[in-house]
C-alpha cells in the first residue's frame, strides 16, 4: 500500500489498467449489501409474461423479501403483475423431501389460478438439498395443463444475478415451435417495461413498416413467445438475453443483433445503422435529424454542466459509452463504480482512454466503501441508484437516470441530458438539511 | 397448501433476530450466507419506515466452497474486518437458511475466534427454520438478557424499562413518545427501550431499572428472567383510549409508589380527552358502525377496548395473527363477544371473514386494507405496512394523545366516507 495515499484508493483501478479478463477485487469481507441474487431478479421478472403465474419454492427468507419487493414496485409508475405464488419450505421439507410439497403445489396453484405457464423458481436450499427436482417435475408435467417451466437461481454457486437471469429466458425457448419466417418483423430481447412499444426505437421501426412481434421478457403471451421465432430478426438489448437469442439461432435459425443501448449520437446513429443494415431497410432520414437535434442540446447542456465531476454507477446499456458522452459535455467521470466488467464493453474503453480520459474503476456492491470513496474524490454528481441521503450529506448531487432506462435511442441521451441539469424534485431541500446538519453545532 | 398469493409470506425467525437486535446501537449483524440475502434485506428494511440495515447488517458473502467444504474463512475474515473497522461491543454472527442446512457451528467457530476479537461474539443459529419472527425476536431477548445484563450496582426507584418495542413495531416512534411522556406524568422516566432504541451499555444496565413495563408479549419471558434474576416487576400492557390510559397509570403509579395527580389527569382530559360525541353532530350516527380488527393481540385488545367502550362501535371481527401468549388476553377477548374471532388465519380465510362481515371500518396491516377494497373506512395500524409511514412521532395510538389522535382520525376518515352514516 502507498502509504501516502489513503487505503480505499488502493482498492480502485484506472481504467487503462483493467485488462480484458481481469475480475474487480472485492472492496470488503465484510459486504453490504453485496450484490442481489437472481432469486429476486427473476422473481421480478416473470410476471411480465402474460397468462403465467410463478411458484417461488425457497425459505421465507426469500419468500418474505420476493414478496415486499413486488409490493414496494406497485407502488410506482412500473408496476408488475401479481401472479407470484408462494411456497415455503420447512426444516421438514429439507429433511423428507420437497417433492411432494412442490406436487400439491403445482396441483393447487393449476386449479385455482388456471395459467398457461407455470413458472417454478428454485433458491439456493433447493440446489444444497441436492434433490433432482427436473426429474421431479417432469414427473407432474403430464398431470397438469399449464406448461412448468424451471428456472433454476441458486445464488452460491455465482456473486451475480446474471445465471439465473440467463435461466429465466431460456426457459421461455421450451415455448417456442419452429415457424415459417416473416420479413419484416422482429423481437426485441432484453427489454423490461410495459412502455417498450411506445419507445423512439419502436415508432421509428413501426413507421418504416417493421413489425415488432415480441419484446421479450416484457408481457408477451405464451402463445406469442411460441411464434417468436418467425421473425426476421432478434434484436438483443441486454447480456442476459443473448444467450437466449444463441439458442433461437441454433434451434430455429433465427437471426440476431446484439446491440446495447448507446448514449453518444454518433454511436445511436451507427447502432441505428446496424439494425437497418440487418432488417435490409434505409436508415430513415429522421435519424439524422433527431441527431442534429440531440447534438444541439448537449451544446446546450454543456454550458450548464462544464467543469463538473460525477461518479458513476449501474447505467442500463453501453456505460463506457455514456461516459464519453459525460466527459464530451465537459463532466469528468471520476469513477466509474462496476459489479463485472463486459467483454464488449471493450471497444468503448478503449476508445474512452485513447481520449484522454481515464477514471477510476471500483467495484461497488459494498455502500460503505463506496460512500467512503466518494468522501476521498468529491464529485459533485452521482449517476445512478444510491442512497441519497448519504449522498446530500457529502452534498454530492444524485443524478437519478432509471427514467431514461425505459427509452431507446435519440430520447434517451436527451432524458439523461435533462437529468443532469435538472434536481429532482425534493433534493434542494433535503440537501439544505444535510449541510446544516453537516456543520454540526 | 396455503399457497400465498394476495398476503404474504410471514416472516421467519431470521427476521426476527435481525430486526430484534437492529436497534441496538453498538451491535453490528453478520450473517453467514450468500450476498443476495443480504441484498435482499434492504427492502424488508425499507417497508418499516424507510429504514436502512446499512451500516449495521453486513453478510460473509458465502460461496460455492463454503458450502461444500463448509469451509469457514470467510466469516472470519469478516469478523476480524468489522472488529478492526468498526469498533462495535458485539458482533451477532446470524444464520442464514443455508448455513442452517450446511449445519455450520457459529458457536464453534466464536469458541475459536472470541480471543483474537475484541467484540463480544454471539449467535443465533435458527436460520429461518425455527418458526415465525415472533421465535427469533424472542431468541434475542432471551439470548441478551442472560448474556449482556449485569448485576446493578444500584436501582434507580423510578425508572423502567420498556421491554417489547423492536424495530417492526407498528407506530413506535409514536408510541414511545407518548409512554414516555405518560410517565413523565407521574414522574417516572425511561432507563432504556429493549430493543428498539438501546445499546449494549443501557442493556448492561437493564436491571437498575425499579419495574419493566412489556408492551408486547413476546418480552414476556424476558421481564419473567429479570424478575427472577434481579426482582424487578413487571406490567404489561399498552394504555388505549381515555379509561384505558387512566388504568395504566394508575397501575403503574401504585406498583412503584408514585401518584397520578388529579390536576395533570384533569390537564390532560381537558387537552386529549375529548369524546368522539363531541366531534359528530346530531345527525351522524355511530350505533349502526361495524369494525373489523386485524392486529397483533396487544393493539387488538386495544383498538377492541377503544372502539367498544368509547366509540360505542361494534367489533365485528377481530383476527390476530398468532396466540396471545398470555391468558389475561385470551380471556378479556372472550369476555368482549367478539363478533368472530380468528387466530393465525390464513389469508383466504381473513379475506372471507371480512367480506362476509363487510365493516364499514377495518384496522389492520397493508395487505388487510388491500384485501379489502370496497371498505370504506380502513386504518393502517399493524405491521407489515408497507405503503405506510409512521416515522413522525406525533401519531400515537396509545395514551391520552392516541386516543385523541385515532379518535379525531376516525371522524375525519368518516366524514370523507359520508356513506357511512347512511348504510
Amino acid at each position: 500500500m502507498d502509504s501516502n495515499k489513503p487505503e480505499i484508493m488502493d482498492k480502485c483501478l484506472l481504467l487503462s489498467e483493467l485488462s480484458e479478463d481481469s475480475a474487480l477485487t472485492a472492496t470488503a469481507a465484510a459486504k453490504y449489501p453485496g450484490q442481489h441474487c437472481s432469486f429476486r431478479a427473476v422473481a421480478g421478472t416473470v410476471p411480465l409474461i402474460k397468462n403465467s403465474c410463478a411458484l417461488l419454492l425457497g425459505p421465507a427468507i426469500c419468500l418474505y423479501n420476493a414478496k415486499l419487493s413486488m409490493n414496494m414496485r406497485s407502488l410506482t409508475a412500473d408496476p408488475r403483475p401479481n401472479n407470484l405464488l408462494f411456497v415455503n419450505y420447512s426444516q421438514d421439507d429439507i429433511i423428507f423431501g420437497f417433492h411432494d410439497k412442490v406436487r400439491e403445489a403445482i396441483l393447487q396453484a393449476e386449479e385455482e389460478h388456471h395459467p398457461e405457464v407455470l413458472f417454478l423458481i428454485t433458491s439456493c436450499l433447493q440446489e444444497i438439498v441436492g434433490e433432482d427436482f427436473d426429474s421431479c417435475i417432469d414427473r407432474i408435467r403430464p398431470l397438469v395443463k399449464a406448461k412448468l417451466l424451471i428456472v433454476h437461481t441458486e445464488n452460491f454457486t455465482c456473486e451475480g444475478a446474471a445465471p439465473g437471469v440467463e435461466n429465466m429466458f431460456k426457459s421461455l425457448f421450451l415455448l417456442m415451435a419452429p415457424q415459417p419466417k416473416e420479413e419484416k418483423t422482429i423481437n426485441i430481447l432484453g427489454l423490461w417495461t410495459s412502455t417498450a412499444r411506445k419507445t423512439e426505437l419502436a415508432n421509428i421501426l413501426r413507421k418504416n413498416g417493421i413489425v415488432i412481434r415480441n419484446v421479450i421478457p416484457s408481457y408477451c403471451s405464451p402463445s406469442e413467445l411460441e411464434k417468436a421465432p418467425g421473425v426476421q430478426l432478434n434484436l438483443v438489448l441486454d447480456q442476459y438475453a443473448l444467450p437466449l437469442a444463441k439458442m433461437m439461432k441454433e434451434r430455429f435459425g433465427t437471426e440476431y443483433i446484439y446491440c446495447r443501448k448507446p448514449y453518444r449520437p454518433a454511436s445511436i446513429e451507427k447502432w441505428y445503422q446496424e439494425i437497418a443494415a440487418a432488417l435490409n431497410i434505409d436508415l430513415p432520414s429522421e435519424i439524422a435529424e433527431l441527431k442534429r437535434e440531440t447534438e444541439e442540446m448537449i451544446i446546450q447542456a454543456r454550458r450548464n454542466l462544464s467543469g463538473k465531476s460525477c461518479a458513476v454507477s449501474g447505467i442500463s446499456g453501453r456505460t463506457f459509452d455514456l461516459a464519453m458522452l459525460l466527459s464530451w459535455l465537459g463532466v469528468e467521470p471520476r469513477v466509474i463504480l462496476l459489479q463485472t466488467p463486459l467483454p464488449e464493453d471493450r471497444p468503448d474503453i478503449n476508445e474512452l482512454v485513447a481520449s484522454g480520459v481515464d477514471p477510476l474503476i471500483f467495484r461497488g456492491d459494498n455502500s460503505l466503501q463506496n460512500e467512503q470513496l466518494l468522501r476521498k474524490l468529491s464529485p459533485d454528481m452521482f449517476l445512478g441508484a444510491f442512497d441519497r441521503k448519504a449522498l446530500s450529506k457529502m452534498q454530492i448531487v444524485p443524478v437519478v437516470l432509471s427514467a431514461s432506462y425505459y427509452k431507446l435511442g435519440f430520447e434517451s441521451t436527451i432524458e439523461v441530458l435533462r437529468l443532469l441539469q435538472e434536481m429532482s424534485a425534493g433534493l434542494e431541500a433535503m440537501m439544505y438539511k444535510e449541510k446544516i446538519l453537516a456543520e454540526g453545532v | 397448501m396455503d399457497l400465498k398469493h394476495e398476503d404474504y409470506p410471514v416472516p421467519s425467525d431470521y427476521f426476527g433476530v435481525l430486526w430484534a437486535l437492529s436497534g441496538i446501537n453498538d451491535l453490528i449483524i453478520l450473517e453467514h450466507g450468500s450476498t443476495g440475502t443480504c441484498n435482499f434485506n434492504a427492502f424488508n428494511y425499507m417497508i418499516m419506515n424507510r429504514q436502512s440495515p446499512k451500516g449495521k447488517l453486513f453478510s460473509s458473502g458465502m460461496d460455492e466452497d463454503d458450502v461444500v467444504m463448509g469451509r469457514d474463512t470467510k466469516i472470519k475474515e469478516a469478523v476480524a474486518e468489522l472488529d478492526n473497522e468498526y469498533r462495535p461491543k458485539v458482533i451477532a454472527l446470524v444464520a442464514t437458511g443455508v448455513t442452517s442446512v450446511i449445519g455450520l457451528d457459529l458457536q464453534g467457530i466464536i469458541e475459536e475466534i472470541q480471543p483474537d476479537t475484541a467484540a463480544r461474539l454471539i449467535s443465533f443459529s435458527g436460520g429461518g427454520f425455527a418458526g415465525d419472527y415472533h421465535v427469533g425476536i424472542k431468541e434475542v431477548f432471551r439470548s441478551l438478557t442472560n448474556n449482556i445484563i449485569k448485576e446493578p450496582r444500584e436501582r434507580k426507584p423510578c425508572s423502567v424499562n420498556i421491554i417489547g418495542p423492536t424495530i417492526d413495531s407498528f407506530n413506535a416512534n409514536s408510541d414511545l413518545a407518548e409512554i414516555k411522556r405518560m410517565l413523565g406524568l407521574i414522574g417516572a422516566e425511561v432507563n432504556t427501550v429493549f430493543t428498539f432504541s438501546t445499546d449494549i451499555d443501557r442493556i448492561e444496565n437493564l436491571a437498575c431499572a425499579s419495574l419493566n413495563l412489556v408492551t408486547r408479549d413476546i418480552g414476556i419471558q424476558a421481564a419473567e428472567i429479570m424478575k427472577e434474576r434481579y426482582g424487578i416487576p413487571y406490567y404489561y400492557g399498552l394504555p388505549f383510549g381515555v379509561k384505558g390510559s387512566i388504568n395504566w397509570l394508575n397501575d403503574i403509579a401504585a406498583i412503584m409508589g408514585l401518584e397520578l395527580k388529579r390536576s395533570v389527569l384533569r390537564s390532560e382530559l381537558q387537552r386529549y380527552g375529548f369524546s368522539i360525541l363531541e366531534l359528530v353532530n346530531f345527525l351522524q350516527d355511530l350505533d349502526h358502525l361495524k369494525a373489523a380488527v386485524s392486529c397483533p393481540c396487544e393493539y387488538a385488545l386495544g383498538l377492541t377496548t377503544l372502539l367498544q367502550d368509547e366509540w360505542g362501535i361494534e367489533p365485528s371481527l377481530v383476527s390476530l395473527p398468532i396466540w396471545p401468549e398470555m391468558p389475561q388476553i385470551q380471556s378479556e377477548f372472550s369476555r368482549r363477544k367478539i363478533g368472530r374471532m380468528l387466530v393465525e388465519p390464513e389469508g383466504k380465510m381473513l379475506s372471507e371473514a371480512i367480506r362476509d362481515i363487510n365493516p364499514h371500518i377495518l384496522f389492520g396491516n397493508s395487505y388487510d386494507l388491500l384485501m379489502a377494497e370496497n371498505i370504506p373506512v380502513k386504518v393502517h395500524a399493524a405491521f407489515p405496512a408497507f405503503d405506510h409511514i409512521y416515522r413522525y412521532d406525533g401519531t400515537p395510538f396509545v395514551g391520552f394523545r392516541g386516543h385523541a389522535y385515532l379518535t379525531e382520525t376516525l371522524i375525519n376518515l368518516l366524514n370523507q366516507n359520508p356513506e357511512v352514516f347512511r348504510n
